[in-house]
């Protein structure tokens, strides 16, 4: 076995003299290597991008709403409620009932249909955006209930031109009825947010309000279908959820009847990641069994190579090579051939995965930085070599226990 | 004197049971050191497995073999793949060259099953080359060379890890009448310089041209003579 170097030489001299031969069995493997790599570095970068997106916005935000039983019992959430959680339960920052209604506008660049989102000031919290120019409405905006607005900077560009809007007026009609609201802030969109906050073109204008402002159309706000409630990170998700439950069950006196229903963001993050998950799995299984596929390749090359190189193993014993010499041989071409195409698939993997994410960052907008992974190159990387080595035994072992009789006499 | 080979009762029998084939028949041989025997008979005749057999390619089925001493006659495949590589040196009617590795290279197989170094591998495989006049075609594929040629570097393979015997089965089969005198030449030489060589061939005019004469018919020695007409030995 002292000879191993020189059964690599002999595995290396065949390899780079059957080139073709030695190429086409290392495709299989460079394709099912490169593309595990691939999937699994883009799987993984994709994950990881929306996690940070959802935890730079989520945390701590828990939506709370009105089930089917409180709607058909005609119990909603009020602005009472709203105080009261603000007030009585230890971590709430902030809370905001999740209000909203639509209307169009007539600008100078033509007809828009409106979305707003209503709610306290603590709606910001909520926001994909920073601040560009202006400021948010206010606790006493709300308590006045001011027509005031906040707009991002993209749909201030789109109704007037510029993103320069501050104290400006929109003209509104809801519900066929006018009335105006001042613009006090703009807005831009944070990086890194298209997985949540995407936009379309023809979309509506979106304006945040105070959910006190919209008297003057005719109705009060004055009971709510749901809530977010922003939740610092001193308290615990778990026991604000408990509480405020619990409030407001005793506040509408309806324990146990579930009117009252959550979800966090953190549910949200874990279903998504749920869904990424599986996603992932069932591509590598699909690379795995190319990886699988291009085993067999290298296993029916081998044999091949075995069968027509039956005299050249009845020469090579008949000058005194034992059966572990010419099984070594036969396993290093096979380890040497699988090793290559590994490194080559986990170059071009990585390459395919670094392009595929400046794909997806181009035509997102967000950031998605390959995710690789060493386990991931390691275990495709011994995952190939064992396929090399178990897939090489049998026709090495086939090749090397021919009589050498036998093996001269066939051409 | 000491045998360089002694084979005692050898049979070898396929398909042992109703269709079995006697290749050899109760087959008793002597050979010294550094004889030139010619070991001749018709196809079928037994001359092939009495050359594997010799050759520890194959196993007997009954008998005994002694090579340079040693018993060889039960020895399991790795025990004869050593022996091969230490006590023969074989030259095959097809040369058998491998066809990717240059002249040298070839030589050099041998002595790489043997554990040799590098360096003196090469040196051992150069002067080889240089006894068989291919010292300009070292670096040469088979493909490249002719029948001679390629079996120049057989037989420079086959010398190249000084074997105690050199056993040539047909060599000049495939050669045209030059290159046939060309190879019994340097064969002779080899015997000449103290190697023992035993060559199996069907041809008379190669048999004549060895030293002794052994004659195979239906796996038994029918005949057995020096070659300056006097009876040898009692077979």
């Amino acid at each position: 076995m002292g000879n191993m170097i020189e059964y690599i030489k002999m595995a290396l001299k065949n390899i780079t003299a059957n080139k073709g031969r030695s190429f086409l069995t290392m495709l299989g493997i460079i394709i099912g290597i490169s593309s595990v790599i691939m999937v699994m570095a883009v799987g993984d970068g994709t994950a990881n991008a929306m996690n940070s997106e959802v935890e730079d916005l989520g945390t701590g935000q828990i939506n709370v709403y009105c089930s089917e039983e409180a709607s058909n019992a005609e119990e909603w959430i009020t602005p009472e409620d709203l105080t009261a959680i603000r007030e009585s339960i230890e971590g709430v920052d902030g809370i905001t009932p999740n209000d909203g209604a639509s209307g169009t506008t007539i600008t100078g660049k033509g007809e828009f249909a409106l979305s707003f989102s209503a709610g306290t000031e603590d709606l910001q919290k909520a926001l994909n955006f920073n601040l560009k120019r202006g400021a948010y409405f206010t606790a006493a905006d709300v308590e006045e209930g001011n027509r005031v607005c906040v707009i991002s900077d993209s749909d201030a560009k789109r109704l007037f031109g510029s993103d320069d809007v501050v104290g400006m007026d929109i003209d509104v009609t809801i519900g066929g009825i006018a009335g105006s609201y001042r613009i006090v802030g703009v807005t831009q969109q944070k990086e890194n947010t298209s997985f949540i906050s995407y936009t379309y073109e023809g979309m509506p204008v979106a304006l945040d309000v105070p959910y006190t402002s919209f008297e003057i159309f005719g109705w009060k706000s004055d009971s709510f279908y749901s809530a977010v409630v922003f939740a610092n990170d001193k308290a615990s998700s778990e026991d604000v959820v408990r509480e405020m439950i619990h409030l407001l069950e005793t506040r509408h006196q309806c324990a146990g009847e579930d009117y009252f229903q959550i979800q966090s963001f953190q549910d949200m993050l874990a279903e998504m990641n749920n869904m990424l998950a599986i996603v992932t799995t069932f591509i590598s299984c699909v690379a795995a069994i190319s990886l699988v596929v291009g085993g067999i390749g290298v296993m029916n090359i081998m044999l091949v190579s075995v069968t027509e190189r039956t005299r050249e193993i009845g020469i090579r014993k008949s000058l005194g090579a034992k059966t572990s010499s010419i099984l070594m041989q036969f396993l290093a071409e096979a380890a040497i051939l699988t090793i290559l195409g590994g490194i080559i698939g986990i170059l071009l993997g990585l390459l395919g995965a670094v392009g595929a994410c400046k794909l997806m960052t181009a035509s997102m907008g967000s950031t998605i930085y390959p995710g690789v992974k060493a386990s991931t190159i390691l275990g495709a990387t011994l995952f190939s070599c064992g396929i090399g080595v178990f897939f090489g035994i049998y026709p090495a072992r086939k090749a090397a226990k021919l009589s050498p009789i036998e093996a001269l006499r066939r051409n | 004197m000491d045998n360089l080979i002694k084979v005692q009762d050898m049979c070898k029998v396929y398909n042992p049971g109703e269709n079995e084939v006697r290749a050899l028949d109760h087959v008793n041989l002597e050979i010294q050191r550094g004889e030139f025997v010619a070991i001749i008979g018709h196809s079928g005749s037994g001359k092939s497995t009495l050359m594997n057999m010799l050759g520890c390619l194959d196993v007997p089925t009954s008998g005994s073999y002694y090579l340079n001493g040693k018993d060889v006659s039960a020895l399991n495949d790795n025990q004869l793949s050593e022996i091969r590589n230490q006590e023969i040196g074989f030259i095959f009617q097809g040369f058998n060259l491998i066809s990717n590795l240059t002249a040298i290279e070839n030589v050099e197989l041998p002595l790489i099953y043997r554990g040799i170094g590098r360096s003196k591998r090469h040196k051992l495989a150069k002067e080889a080359l240089v006894r068989v006049g291919l010292e300009k075609r070292m670096d040469h594929k088979p493909s490249e060379m002719s029948g001679g040629q390629q079996q120049r570097v057989a037989i420079a393979r086959a010398i190249a890890a000084e074997p105690p015997v050199i056993l040539a089965d047909e060599p000049t089969g495939n050669l045209d009448s030059a290159s046939t005198e060309e190879i019994m030449g340097i064969l002779k030489g080899l015997h000449e310089a103290g190697r023992s060589v035993i060559l199996i061939t069907h041809d008379n005019e190669i048999a004549d041209q060895a030293k002794r004469v052994v004659r195979i018919l239906d796996g038994k020695i029918v005949e057995d003579y020096y070659n300056s007409g006097r009876k040898a030995q009692e077979a």
